[in-house]
């Protein structure tokens, strides 16, 4: 099998004001491939994910998409900043799933689902909302495509969410905690969506979150991240039982403690 | 004269204060979106416009604008109707103050909504269009009521500048009869009579776009 590097993250750092969040991160993910980030808060792994979701621009380093630099462009032989066009362009191949959810309260499920697919895709009508009832039944919310979000569940929302950035068939789709504003009950049925998905394998992950054991389920590899820095990566299973760094092995221990 | 003559009376004025109101408002209805879409425009210059609209208008008297408008701008050459001038002055008296609504409600749509119109890759406008100017609409609309009651109110002004509108009519009767008590009962009513219907009329648009949603 031919491994295509899909995402690059060359040398990356980002600062705000004088606290350098991250310190130089070389990272490279695989097409199809299923990257965890772990970490204590504020070691900047979300910083890392909305960095690649052009939501944060790089202070230095650059991040190359399916061959493409995300935020710069060439203009005459000169590196520069992105436009607005260059991103729309490079940033379709990538997907994410929000802590918060942020689904669009002004909008039914149906409407959340399809709006994307019609106003950036191109796609029609019909078209679209058949893919989007697909895509809801997938995550179990078919009776629910004429609710508005402020009647769901947090976990109902997130699945919502989760079926807003399937359509959009990106090629890798990050998830940042997606289930660490919901009540501990409901996070189950995010997770087995999110299993769900990981299993039928062609999509990428980026994939950031504090269920240990869910992160070791679904992912090909464990990137460990610890004040700004990448400190240790590797197979979940070798990255779990043979921690080699003091810092992850506490990083774990309190996990392990806890359940 | 009896109560009935003086209300006769007094609504020959109804159709020029329906007017100025009803044109003012829409004048300062497209005001409130071009300024208030102003003051967050990226370019400094168009930001810097706006902002200056809205200080020196709200800073200074509609009283004054309004003579300004009506008795020294013919001075420099621009001349208009009292009617068209009544109408621009609370047009852009009301478009400051409803900018200022505008903008509000737009950075208040919580940034998460952007974040995920950037992550579902809609560009710019759409951003803009379809998902926070439908959350912010709503907001305004409060707000928006307030103001199409204070231009209503404001329309009173006019009579100042010869237009014989409700208060100039009652003016006139006042001073032909001196029944003033019960012509400025009746005035006052007449006046909420008109603004109670465009309350009522905010609120169910109000109630039409949030019923189940938030």
């Amino acid at each position: 099998m031919k491994e295509n590097i899909l995402v690059k993250y060359n040398d990356i750092h980002k600062s705000y004001g004088d606290l350098e969040v991250l310190k130089g991160i070389n990272l490279g993910i695989h097409e199809g491939e299923k990257v965890a980030l772990i970490g204590p808060s504020g070691s900047g792994k979300t910083t890392l994910a909305r960095l690649l979701m052009t939501l944060e621009e790089p202070t230095k380093g650059t991040i190359e998409v399916d061959g493409k630099l995300l935020w710069h462009e060439e203009v005459n032989g000169k590196l520069q900043r992105a436009s607005e066009k260059h991103l729309h362009e490079v940033r379709g191949n990538i997907g994410m799933v929000f802590q918060h959810f942020h689904l669009f309260p002004h909008m039914t499920v149906l409407e959340n689902v399809m709006e994307a697919p019609i106003s950036v895709l191109g796609m029609k009508k019909e078209d679209a909302k058949k893919d989007a009832q697909e895509m809801l039944d997938k995550v179990g919310l078919i009776d629910k495509v004429d609710t508005y979000p402020a009647q769901l569940s947090g976990g109902q929302k997130q699945r919502v969410a989760i079926a807003r950035a399937l359509v959009m068939r990106p090629k890798i789709m990050i998830f940042d905690e997606p289930t660490s504003a919901l009540d501990p009950e409901l996070v189950g049925e995010v997770l087995d969506v999110i299993k769900d998905i990981a299993k039928e394998g062609k999509m990428g992950m980026l994939l950031i979150t504090h269920e240990m054991d869910f992160a070791m389920d679904i992912a090909d590899r464990v990137v460990f991240f610890d004040e700004g820095i990448i400190l240790e990566q590797g197979p979940p299973k070798e990255l779990l039982n043979n921690p080699k760094t003091e810092r992850l092995q506490t990083f774990l221990s309190r996990f392990m403690n806890a359940n | 004269m009896s109560t009935i003559e003086l209300l006769f009376a007094l609504l020959k004025g109804l159709r020029v204060t329906l007017t100025v109101a009803f044109f003012a408002i829409a004048l300062a209805f497209v005001l409130s979106f071009v300024v208030g879409f102003g003051r967050l425009s990226k370019i400094k210059f168009i930001r810097a416009i706006s902002t200056i609209y809205v200080e020196v208008i709200r800073g200074t008297s509609l009283l004054v604008q309004l003579f300004w408008i009506y008795f020294a701008l013919p001075i420099i050459g621009i001349r208009m109707t009292a009617m068209m001038a009544g109408i621009i002055a609370l047009g852009l008296n009301g478009g400051a103050y409803g900018s200022e609504i505008v903008r509000s409600s737009i950075i208040s749509v919580p940034v998460g909504q952007t974040e995920a119109s950037i992550a579902l890759n809609f560009t710019p406008r759409q951003r803009m269009w379809r998902i926070i100017l439908p959350q912010a609409f709503v907001m305004m609309l409060p707000g928006f009521g307030n103001l199409q009651i204070e231009i209503l109110k404001g329309t009173a002004l006019v009579s100042l500048i010869t237009l014989g509108d409700l208060t100039y009519r009652a003016n006139v009767i006042n001073a032909s009869t001196m029944e003033t008590t019960k012509i400025f009962t009746i005035l006052l009513l007449i006046y909420f009579l008109i603004a109670w219907p465009m309350t009522r009329g905010i609120e169910w648009i109000e109630k039409k776009l949030t019923v189940g949603r938030y």
